[in-house]
């Protein structure tokens, strides 16, 4: 505990940059939309300064201790963005200052250029197309993201100050974590904000590098590289996609900003009618990009495997905020479906096929939690599962606005944006936990280590197959580390949707809004609608199994038994986001966050009532949804938590306390009675969940049957037929002719002799014909 | 040479001093005394450095209008800037000396300029250093020479003068194989490029008489007076052919598949500077010259033929991706590479919009800084692990964090990361490409994710993936030796390079901008009118 009252010394650095926001506020009369673009480059600036002091400090103890090895520049940079953002959403949200138009700042063109036209047997240059440009663009969608990215960034950020600055194996790399760190933190930041398709991609592309980057942190380490590799490619194939749409749309707008393009979705280029069928296929492609970036279903096999990078960037990138950008890219295409506003007619199917993927996802990615023992596996298939009900809800909302039911739409849409907002707090905070979880047992198993070799000085990283991610060696935490505990049970709470807490104001209006489209307008959205139903009592029991099997029960080994809560850096954010998670949900959805989100004309967040708000929630006045409604609430909080309870529950061991809530909970799980279920893990069902469903066997085996011997095929063809052709020829001309043979001398005299020869011969043999 | 010629005509100077200066540099020694000639050794490196780094200011200068004060956008079609009073060379056949740049051959000019210098740094410590240094510069000035001729005899004499120093790179100063090499350079290039000298000369007897240049023909090599000319070569099937000769020479150059083998063994062979000359600089020629000579002047037979641009654009671009899979060594990885890249360089042309042939130039440039970076890389590996078997070695970066850097953002820049310098020009040929051609856009697209999976995989395996954080696992050609990461030198020569890259992604306009003019220009007023002829459409 000392540790962390004398460390706050070194946050001393950052007052500077906390100070910019006053400064430029009071001090130089600033609008807060004009310092937008300082959210982008200030990070820009400190992460080369980052990386080149860490080259160069490397292994200096001021640098290490007071630095750490620049982890506070990266913090104070982080800070500076959030205190930007928070001054944004604080002018927006009270109406200060005046955003008219969404596109705030007036665009900075990028690339100019023609573009030639066929009219009938002419062409011409065409003066409908407009330059590539790149401006901020704010409305309260950005912003809602703009928070989640600056305030996690900024928090996970600090916690890595506590996860990755003690722990022996980073020392003299952490440098490289908080420069990659930074550096992501620019392509979440700038996707958010940037005024057009393209920028959006560009941002979206650097993000996915510094997935790429940080999941290979431990480059060493052939999983990592394997890991690492894996999600660049299969998130490129989304991207390349995305790059085809973005293609498409250009040639139907001539543009790929926001403010041309949403001006009028239905006319394009020079006032033609847009064609549905040619809209169809760029918001596919671009939606292709979307499922790579957020993990669905097919292109889901990178997320479990990303795992792989070290816990704050499965917290940041691979739970909180990267994955979100395929969602952002999804809810970006509101106009061009909403009728209600100049949107295109016909594009039912395109909504379909989002909730369609949504559903399959979130189904498939809970079964496959069911089986995970890997703390962190379990909650990289959780954040699977909760990013496809986003989906669902998007496409339900998509479904709507394009067959004229706006009110159902932006509601449907603003209750899928408030749980990516729920979501990411919740699933930022569960992996920060996880984080603390696996960083004491880590250093627990060190501690009993070191006990029983005292004689051995054979340090180092060899843990054997000692495994601190393994849920199996846990069990019984809930006393030893209160706050972990805690802070994971909300998570776990917000992300089943016990009523009240965080997410269950949003994942309950998009289940009900999903059997509403289903029920009033599609018979399609059957499956859909009813998977993600399943997945809400499914949910209830993985998380719940995954609580219990951490916290509740008798200690699984003795390496429990030497778990504290005690590296600095790590408590603090996960009492921040506990509060946010248990209160925060509900505080926003009593101003209707939902409608606030989803609907262009809705202006300001407004207070509705308590009782109005419950209502809402509980006694909708469909009967119909009331019945979802209930169902939802009965199979996520009883049903699903009580078959967990009935499998991993257990008391503590005699003798330790937990703090109230957290004991009252592990002893409720023990009253359910045990059930054995070896049978049932040991069956073909529990094997393939095991095997991932298989996808990961059936792209390998692909690969290695097709693009391998494709590859091997090639360089031999062109080794020995191509090149061999010319061999062939050298060959033929140096026997056939003892002269040539005499001539290649390999001298370069001879050469330009012969070069000069040559040419006057030809100049002489052309002349002649010519003549 | 006093500073008001040199503003009068600064494209001669910077061409014909490089040249001067490396052949002095090389001449002299031998006719000197001994003792000065040790002397004259053992500076001769600095003063070739010195040389080039003067080339380079005066280049950026004339970039930036401090000298001359030019306005590079704007220029147009025919139109040069920094053109001189042509001077007569040989009168008898209607050669002069005649320069100038736009553009189109502007950024080449620079690219030269800058990348002469820095492959001299990345090869400080090269072997026979009064040879090779002042060998750079002699390929500086044929290379600035190609760039810079108006008159087509020039051009080619300056075309066929590069041969001879990358020639001697790679012969002196190249790996085990480097004979073999060399040769199937020398010959290959050059048999390719009589078959342009024969379409050259073809073109040259279907000139008009220029009043005051007393040719003894009658004819002349004047390119702006060529491209003036309506209708150079009245006979349609002469002038598909002469454009089909011209092709060979400039398709072998550049090189496209089928007529690429030559490049892998060069590229292999070659020192590093050798490699990054020869990648970065020497392959634009052929694009270059298809640009500058066979769009330009026969842009009837251009548009006939755009089914064949398309064709040898894909197969370049997918067949030497994939070829690029199959690769195990480093350096023939990057060199297929370049193929595939070049492909991409056909299909911005054939799109026939501004936007593409822009992204075209942009192609020619931004591979012009990237591709060096890749080959500093390779030499790299080549010279602190004796090595460029992939596979041989993992987990590397752990003893060379540069090199590893460095490897990454190459690798990035190369499979066209944004922000980086090859992203620009990808966007904008993929973006013109679907306007003219639609769905075939998928091929080109869906081959990124083939270059990506390639360079990735080469990442893995060497400097990923040891399996111990404390040691990589080294090749066997090390055989014990510590390994070292970059010397200094190496180092600030791919810094360089690296901040090029990093700023022309995210200013792509300090380039762009002129040759989109000079492609709208272009388009406009030359290649319009050829399709409206042809009544061409996509």
């Amino acid at each position: 505990m000392s540790d962390t009252k004398n460390e706050w010394g070194l946050l001393v650095p950052i007052i500077p940059f906390l100070l910019v926001v006053p400064y430029l506020k009071f001090l130089a009369g600033w609008e807060s939309v004009e310092a937008a673009f300082l959210i982008v480059v200030v990070p820009l600036l400190t992460f080369p300064v980052i990386l080149v002091l860490g080259q160069l400090y490397n292994g200096n103890e001021t640098w290490k201790n007071r630095y750490k090895e620049g982890g506070i520049f990266g913090l104070g940079a982080l800070a500076l963005a959030l205190s930007i953002a928070i001054w944004i959403i604080y002018d927006y949200i009270v109406g200060s200052a005046h955003f008219e138009a969404h596109s705030v700042v007036d665009p900075f063109s990028w690339l100019t250029f023609d573009v030639i036209e066929q009219s009938g047997t002419q062409w011409e240059v065409s003066t409908g197309f407009a330059d590539i440009g790149v401006g901020v663009w704010i409305d309260s969608v950005t912003l809602m993201l703009l928070f989640v990215a600056t305030f996690l960034c900024f928090l996970i950020c600090w916690f890595s100050l506590g996860y990755m600055n003690t722990d022996k194996i980073n020392e003299d790399s952490n440098h490289r974590f908080y420069g990659e760190f930074v550096l992501f933190a620019i392509g979440m930041f700038g996707m958010v904000l940037a005024d057009n398709f393209l920028w959006l991609f560009i941002f979206w592309e650097i993000m996915g590098l510094c997935s790429y980057l940080l999941i290979g942190f431990y480059y060493w380490k052939e999983s990592a590289a394997y890991a690492a590799k894996k999600a660049f490619l299969t998130t490129r194939v989304g991207d390349v996609f995305l790059m085809v749409g973005l293609l498409i749309l250009y040639d139907i707008y001539g543009s790929l900003e926001f403010a041309v393009i949403f001006e009028d979705p239905s006319t394009g280029v020079g006032g033609a009618l847009v064609d549905s069928g040619e809209l169809f296929w760029a918001l596919l492609m671009l939606f292709i990009g979307a499922v790579g970036k957020s993990a669905q279903f097919p292109l889901h096999v990178w997320l479990p495997d990303a795992m792989e990078g070290p816990t704050p960037v499965s917290a940041l990138i691979h739970a909180a905020t990267m994955v979100n950008a395929g969602l952002y890219l999804v809810v970006r295409m509101v106009p061009f479906v909403d009728v209600h506003v100049n949107g295109v007619a016909g594009l039912e199917n395109f909504a379909l096929i989002v909730a369609w993927i949504g559903g399959i996802t979130a189904f498939m990615a809970a079964a496959i939690a069911f089986v995970q023992n890997d703390i962190k596996k379990v909650l990289a298939y959780s954040t699977m599962s909760q990013l496809a009900y986003i989906f669902t809800g998007l496409g339900a909302g998509l479904l709507f606005l394009n067959i004229g039911e706006h009110h159902a739409g932006y509601f449907v849409i603003g209750a899928s944006m408030f749980h990516l907002f729920n979501h990411a707090m919740a699933k930022g905070m569960l992996f920060m936990a996880s984080g603390s979880v696996i960083h004491e047992v880590h250093h627990a198993h060190d501690h009993v280590r070191e006990l029983s070799e005292k004689y051995s000085t054979n340090e180092g990283d060899d843990h054997g197959d000692f495994d601190p991610q393994d849920m199996r060696i846990m069990g019984g935490l809930a006393a030893r580390m209160p706050v972990t505990a805690t802070a994971m049970m909300f998570g776990s709470m917000s992300i089943i949707g016990i009523p009240l807490i965080g997410g269950f104001w949003s994942k309950e209006g998009i289940i009900a809004e999903t059997w509403k489209a289903c029920l009033a307008e599609e018979p399609l959205m059957f499956v859909p609608a009813l998977l993600v139903l399943a997945t809400a009592g499914m949910t209830g029991f993985y998380m719940t199994r995954m609580w219990l099997m951490t916290f509740a029960g008798p200690p699984k080994s003795e390496v429990v038994g030497h778990v504290h809560e005690a590296t600095p850096w790590i408590k603090e954010p996960l009492i921040v986001l506990s509060i946010i998670t248990a209160i925060g949900g509900f505080a926003l959805a009593l101003f209707g966050a939902a409608e606030y989100l989803g609907d262009p004309e809705y202006d300001h967040l407004s207070f509705h009532g308590i009782l109005d708000t419950l209502e809402h929630a509980f006694l909708p006045e469909d009967i119909n949804l009331r019945l979802v409604g209930w169902t939802t609430i009965l199979i996520a909080m009883v049903i699903g938590p009580v078959m967990a309870s009935r499998i991993h529950g257990g008391r503590l061991i005699d003798g330790v306390e937990a703090s109230p809530l957290v004991s009252w909970l592990v002893n409720l799980s023990s009253r359910f009675g045990s059930q054995d279920v070896s049978e049932l893990a040991d069956s073909q069902l529990a094997e393939a969940l095991r095997r991932r469903l298989y996808f990961d066997d059936l792209y390998e085996m692909t690969l290695a049957k097709t693009a391998v011997p494709l590859a091997e095929l090639s360089a031999w063809f062109d080794k020995n037929i191509i090149d061999g052709v010319i061999k062939q020829i050298e060959s033929n001309s140096s026997t056939g002719s003892l002269q040539v043979r005499r001539i290649t001398t390999g001298s370069a005299r001879d050469y330009i002799l012969m070069a000069a020869v040559g040419m006057l011969s030809i100049f002489a043999l052309v002349w002649g014909v010519s003549a | 040479m006093g500073g008001e010629r040199l503003i009068d005509d600064p494209l001669s100077v910077i061409t014909l001093v490089p040249l001067a200066m490396g052949l002095i540099l090389m001449i002299l020694p031998r006719v000197l005394p001994n003792s000065s000639a040790e002397r004259l050794i053992q500076v001769s490196r600095n003063i070739s450095m010195g040389v080039a780094l003067a080339i380079a200011t005066i280049t950026t200068m004339l970039f930036l209008g401090q000298l001359g004060s030019i306005d590079w956008t704007n220029i147009t079609q025919g139109g040069y800037v920094l053109q001189n009073e042509a001077v007569d060379l040989i009168p008898a056949i209607g050669v002069t000396w005649k320069v100038g740049a736009d553009a189109l051959s502007f950024p080449m000019i620079w690219l030269t300029a800058i990348l002469i210098p820095i492959s001299m740094l990345v090869e400080w410590d090269a072997k026979r250093a009064h040879l090779f240094f002042p060998l750079l510069l002699i390929m500086e000035g044929a290379l600035l020479g190609v760039f810079v001729a108006l008159d087509l005899f020039v051009f080619y004499v300056f075309w066929e003068l590069t041969l001879i120093p990358m020639f001697l790179l790679i012969l002196l100063w190249g790996g085990e194989d480097r004979r073999y090499a060399a040769m199937k350079f020398f010959i290959y290039t050059f048999t390719a490029s009589v078959f342009m000298l024969i379409g050259i000369l073809v073109m040259y007897f279907h000139t008009e008489a220029i009043a005051g240049l007393g040719s003894l023909s009658g004819h002349h090599f004047d390119l702006i007076a060529m491209t003036a000319q309506e209708n150079l070569i009245p006979n349609e099937g002469l002038r598909h052919f002469v454009w089909l000769l011209l092709l060979i020479g400039f398709a072998t150059k550049m090189p496209s598949v089928p007529v690429h083998t030559w490049l892998p063994d060069a590229h292999v062979q070659a020192p590093t500077a050798g490699s990054m000359l020869l990648a970065g600089v020497m392959l634009k020629m052929g694009a270059y010259g298809f640009l500058r000579i066979s769009v330009t002047v026969f842009p009837e037979s251009t548009i006939e033929f755009v089914p064949l641009l398309i064709f040898l654009g894909m197969v370049s671009l997918v067949y030497g991706a994939w070829v690029c899979m199959g690769q195990t060594n480093l350096k023939r990885m990057v060199a297929y590479s370049s193929v595939s890249h070049m492909g991409l360089i056909f299909l911005g042309i054939a799109t026939m919009q501004p936007l593409g042939i822009a992204g075209a130039l942009f192609m020619m440039f931004a591979h012009g800084i990237i591709s060096p970076l890749l080959f500093a890389v390779a030499g790299a590996f080549k010279h602190h692990y004796h090595t460029l078997e992939i596979g041989s070695m993992r987990g590397i970066a752990h003893h060379s964090p540069w090199l590893a850097a460095h490897m990454m953002l190459g690798w990035m820049a190369s499979l066209g990361l944004p922000l980086l310098a090859g992203f620009v020009a990808e966007i904008a040929i993929l973006i013109a490409f679907w306007m003219t051609y639609g769905w075939l856009v998928l091929l080109p697209a869906l081959t990124l994710i083939v270059t990506a999976a390639y360079y990735l995989n080469s990442m893995q395996r060497t400097i990923f993936e040891s399996n111990d954080s404390e040691h990589g696992i080294l090749p066997d050609t090390l055989h014990g030796e510590d390994p070292s990461d970059l010397t200094w030198h190496e180092n600030a020569g791919m810094l360089t390079l690296a901040a090029m890259t990093v700023l022309f992604g995210i200013m792509p306009f300090i380039f762009w901008d002129m040759m989109s003019d000079w492609s709208s220009g272009f388009v406009i007023d030359t290649m319009i009118e050829a399709m409206q002829a042809q009544e061409w459409s996509p």
